[in-house]
């Protein structure tokens, strides 16, 4: 059947392949410089140069639609500002499109939005870096140190880079241990103190109560939830893009040891706590789960349907051998002032009323790491008489003992435990087994985006 | 039309049924699932039987909440699919079908390097395509108008395809020589005589583009800065990053909950079916045409 | 090999080129996609072919990106998953949309065209759309195919999700969503068939199987070819799968499970436009080989051909 094909015309095809071809590999070998992707910058400059500011000019605001509403009270508040509100995803569950606009922008040079809002706690990162940081750092005359020494301590951790601050933060995610007190009391148990008598109680109650649960290892944030408060040095910053990954480290394989032990019993369960099976068939099962404060209203109360006066919190968990008890932090969003903002002193404004103003934060939907309005915010917590007990104490002592050698990267640790871990404890393995291919899958990642790694 | 066949045996029917049964199910399952959804309220989407029906008056509870959402912007998001799409829609039936035919029943230099780069240029990834696109668009100060979006968006090679292929196998050439040998110019030939023939192709490469063109998620984010331009895919996309499902950050009191996605997602794919029914009544009558065609 | 009557070469190549003269109208036709096709097609796969042979510095860097590229920890398996996936779409792409096309076609116009419709219906949920379907239809405890789910032993979604089973996860949603489409396409270019043929064919005896077999889809072996080539690219380019069934498992895909994912987290993560564009060109060459492969085999470029 070929033959119908003109030889001619086949022949000038391939010709003229050939010739494509023959350009395009010349080129390709016509190497004059390396090949390698700009080295990141590795020190900002010392001081911030702002651009010529123009007074009274528009800025340009990029939230999510959570937090637009906030925006816009700012809005009707300061009638004289000029502002453009644009919605986005606000690089929720786990996107990146802040990050790929802003790419996109530094390439032609014009369109950065004088203020973002991103609820990935990673962003700082990325931001903080770069010939031409997107992120002004704030601490340089852009929002006054008073106004940021009043963050809950360690708060601003996922901001600071290189002595700066790049962003502050909107709201903590303090992990704390959440128990339905209600099934607590009519077991008879106690509330644990330690994760030494965490366990025993996991393990106490496979065998009185079966099928009741203590807590989940196959959430993304598992590991922030359980290894950070381990202390496990999977992500300790040693240095502008070094990180130390240790995941054989004693802090690590005690917190494996301990899930993996009630795993195998079945107090902890290897799903998620947001996947429709485990809201239909185990949330009513849940006695105790360590996790975040966000996990009161959004999970019990939000999802689970758990009924009012059932849930509280307890104070972080600690090991007997330490000597004081420190807890984990998943997510919180960040508030950005561009540094190519021709209004900073409206950009810093708008960002500050937006994380510390009682108005907004006290009545927001998470807890703000802003101290001030986090005191407003628990006390309209406690109106609401959903917790079975005040969760204030728990909720203030827990989001200043973050323990703060787990930093914030460029890439997510809860996109590697999701995509790595939680398949392989999924396919029988234990996470003890697990830990050195985890260890690898971080380490890539790092080193991937120009991390040195030891 | 048709004439009548031999009978078929019990048997070969009896395997059609059974095949089309099969396949029924497998596509229309989980759409019936999803109309089902938008009936129930959340939880009883997660804990009642998938196939239960809740009540009508939770579809308005849910129309409620989605339509409070950024107040209605829902609307503003369909609008703005129609303005990209349609206005693609257009240019790209002006461009691609008489493209489509000249490649097909035309004689000129460079034709089979015009096919060739079609192609090539069609099976270029996506991904490799934003950044040049986003600064082309830049460089002639479109970026940020509709038109940063509309005409990527008329650029539609596949179509081209499609009609050069219905053009050059259903066709013939001689039909063309006769009506040139009559006097016909070449703009009367491609009107009078492969226009009428072309319904079924323009209906398919219209359908393909405008549902194409409606989905595309990538591009509109990329170039549109200001969310009152949003398309649907755009718009729904931040409508999932604001429920606390796919959003822990989203805090409490936030409507968006499964049954608002569903029927989110139920509105948005109305007008696509509205297009198909009327693409496929083209269809149908342009296979009449073909049939007397001889 | 020619079957159409009507196509029969009566005039042969120059016959037709005399009453055809090479003229200006092609031009005419073409003009307005031309212009198109420079703007947005040619131009940028120009620069996206220049970013993939030079640097963020606009030096020339000659296969630096590719041979870096190519080191990257994630090409290997990216490569891999997409190899395993394209055998296991295309075989089901190809046979079962020319089947059902095969079977539409030619029953009563009504049950036809409903069919038609229900089996396009998914293609309509392409986009972002689909993301709360997915979340509900991958977990066993609420899913309404649950019970198959669990008849295979998967009773969790993290089961489901298994890395093992990705390749024909993707393939059944990608099936699901792209077949409606082909399969009209499919009927369209069976109907273009005169039913002449069919019927003369009838009357010489022929059965159902050697209708299809020798004549209808040997008739619409451009159509098949064409599918078959774009269907090999978005292979190759897979990525709104994953992407979605990652968005509805909390991320238990990793993102760089297809190279086109891989060329994205390149661009958009790491900010290196230059590695993406050289794994894009990988996959347009790969792309351009299948097609190579197809258009010589089939003539898809030659007219009068049915």
């Amino acid at each position: 059947m070929n033959n119908d094909v003109p030889v001619s015309s086949r022949r000038q095809l391939r010709h003229a392949a050939v010739a494509v071809l023959g350009a395009v590999s010349l080129l390709g070998l016509a190497a004059c410089g390396s090949a390698d992707p700009t080295p990141a910058a590795t020190s900002s400059p010392a001081a911030f140069k702002p651009v010529a500011q123009e007074k009274g000019s528009e800025i340009t605001v990029w939230a999510d639609a959570t937090r637009v509403p906030g925006v816009q009270a700012y809005q009707k508040t300061h009638p004289d500002v000029k502002l453009k509100i644009v919605t986005y995803s606000g690089d929720a569950n786990g996107a990146n499109d802040l990050q790929t606009k802003v790419q996109l922008f530094d390439r032609t040079g014009s369109g950065w939005p004088d203020v973002a809002f991103s609820a990935n706690v990673n962003d700082g990162t990325w931001a903080s870096q770069g010939k031409t940081p997107y992120a002004a750092p704030v601490n340089q005359d852009v929002i006054p140190q008073s106004t940021l020494k009043g963050f809950a301590d360690g708060a601003l951790n996922p901001c600071t880079f290189n002595g700066n601050t790049y962003c502050v933060r909107n709201d903590l995610a303090q992990n704390v241990l959440w128990y339905n007190k209600k099934l607590m009391d009519d077991f008879g148990y106690s509330v644990p103190t330690t994760w030494e008598e965490y366990q025993a109680l996991g393990e106490k109650v496979v065998k009185e109560h079966p099928g009741y649960l203590v807590g989940t290892a196959g959430d993304a944030w598992s590991a922030e939830v359980y290894f950070w408060a381990s202390q496990c040095p999977a992500s300790t910053a040693t240095g502008a893009r070094k990180v130390k990954v240790d995941l054989r480290d004693s802090k690590c394989t005690r917190m494996a040891k301990l899930l993996d032990s009630l795993i195998a019993k079945g107090s902890v369960s290897k799903d998620t706590v947001f996947s429709a099976g485990f809201v239909k068939n185990e949330a009513s099962k849940v006695l105790m789960l360590p996790g975040p404060s966000w996990f009161g209203q959004v999970l019990f109360n939000s999802t689970f349907k758990i009924p009012k006066g059932q849930i509280a919190a307890a104070s972080p968990l600690k090991f007997e051998g330490d000597t004081k008890n420190y807890t984990g932090n998943v997510g919180g969003g960040l508030w950005f002032v561009s540094s190519h903002s021709k209004n900073l002193k409206a950009a810093s404004d708008l960002v500050t009323w937006m994380a510390t103003s009682d108005a907004y934060q006290g009545t927001a939907g998470t807890y703000p790491a802003y101290k001030k309005a986090a005191v407003t915010w628990l006390a309209n917590q406690k109106k609401t008489g959903y917790f079975a007990e005040d969760v204030s104490p728990v909720f203030m002592e827990s989001a200043e003992l973050i323990w703060p050698g787990w930093s914030a990267t460029q890439y997510s640790q809860e996109a590697i435990y999701s995509s790595t871990v939680i398949p392989a404890l999924n396919s029988g393995k234990t996470l003890t087994d697990t830990l050195d291919t985890w260890q690898t899958a971080i380490t890539d990642k790092a080193k991937s985006l120009g991390y040195t790694v030891n | 039309m048709r004439r009548t066949r031999r009978p078929r045996s019990l048997a070969a029917r009896l395997a059609w049924l059974i095949v089309m049964g099969l396949f029924t199910l497998f596509f229309c399952v989980p759409v019936v699932w999803l109309l089902l959804a938008t009936t129930k309220t959340d939880s009883q989407i997660v804990r009642d039987n998938p196939f239960s029906f809740g009540s009508l008056g939770e579809v308005a509870d849910a129309w409620h909440h989605l339509y409070a959402f950024q107040d209605g912007a829902i609307l503003t998001w369909l609008q703005n699919s129609a303005l990209y799409t349609f206005g693609a829609l257009a240019i790209t039936l002006v461009t691609s079908i008489p493209a489509g035919y000249a490649l097909a029943l035309t004689q000129f230099i460079g034709r089979r390097m015009l096919l060739t780069i079609t192609m090539l240029v069609m099976l270029m990834p996506t991904a490799a395509m934003v950044l040049p696109l986003y600064l082309g668009m830049n460089a002639v100060h479109l970026d940020g108008t509709i038109w940063s979006v509309i005409l990527p968006f008329s650029f539609f090679p596949f179509g081209v395809y499609l009609t050069y292929i219905y053009f050059s196998s259903n066709v013939p050439s001689d039909l063309l020589s006769a009506a040139r040998i009559d006097g016909c110019s070449e703009w009367q030939v491609f009107r009078l005589i492969a226009m009428p023939l072309a319904k079924p192709v323009i209906a398919l490469v219209g359908f393909f583009n405008f549902v194409g063109n409606w989905n595309n998620f990538f591009l509109p984010f990329v170039m549109l800065p200001d969310s009152s331009q949003y398309p649907a895919q755009v718009g729904l996309n931040n409508l999932l990053a604001a429920s606390p499902l796919f959003n822990t950050s989203s805090g409490t009191g936030n409507q968006i909950m499964r049954p608002e996605l569903a029927l989110a997602t139920l509105v948005t794919i109305v007008p696509v079916l509205i297009v198909f029914l009327f693409s496929q009544r083209a269809l149908v009558a342009g296979m009449l045409a073909g049939a007397t065609k001889e | 090999m020619t079957t159409h009557p009507a196509t029969e070469r009566s005039g042969g190549r120059g016959g037709r080129s005399a009453r055809n003269p090479v003229g200006r109208a092609g031009y005419v036709f073409v003009s307005g996609y031309v212009l198109l096709l420079l703007a947005f097609g040619v131009l940028p796969t120009g620069y996206a072919v220049w970013l993939a042979l030079s640097n963020s510095r606009n030096q020339l860097v000659g296969m630096g990106n590719f041979t870096r590229t190519f080191a990257d920890y994630r090409f290997g398996p990216a490569f891999l998953h997409i190899g395993l996936y394209l055998v296991v779409w295309l075989a089901s792409l190809m046979i079962l949309v020319v089947l059902l096309a095969l079977m539409l076609h030619g029953r009563m116009r009504r049950t036809s065209t409903s069919l038609r419709f229900l089996f396009y219906l998914p293609g309509a949920l392409a986009g972002v759309a689909s993301v709360l379907l997915f979340l509900i239809l991958l977990d066993p405890a609420a899913s309404p195919v649950g019970w198959l789910l669990k008849s295979f032993g998967w009773n969790t979604l993290a089961q489901v999700n298994a890395p093992g089973h990705l390749p024909v996860l993707f393939t059944i949603i990608a099936f699901w969503t792209g077949a409606g489409g082909w399969i009209v396409v499919m009927y369209g270019a069976l109907n273009s068939i005169p039913d002449e043929i069919l019927e003369a064919a009838r009357i010489d005896g022929a059965n159902t199987l050697q209708i299809a077999l020798r004549i209808q889809i040997p008739m619409i072996t451009k159509w098949i070819a064409y599918m078959l080539i774009l269907a090999f690219a978005a292979g190759t380019q897979l990525f709104v799968e994953p992407q979605l069934v990652s968005l509805a498992s909390w991320g238990m895909i990793p993102d760089s499970w297809s190279p086109n994912q891989l060329s994205y987290q390149y661009a958009f993560q790491a900010g290196d436009f230059n590695g993406a564009a050289a794994l894009s060109v990988d996959l347009l060459v790969l792309g351009l080989a299948c097609a190579a492969l197809v258009v010589f085999r089939t003539g898809l470029f030659d007219r009068d051909k049915g």
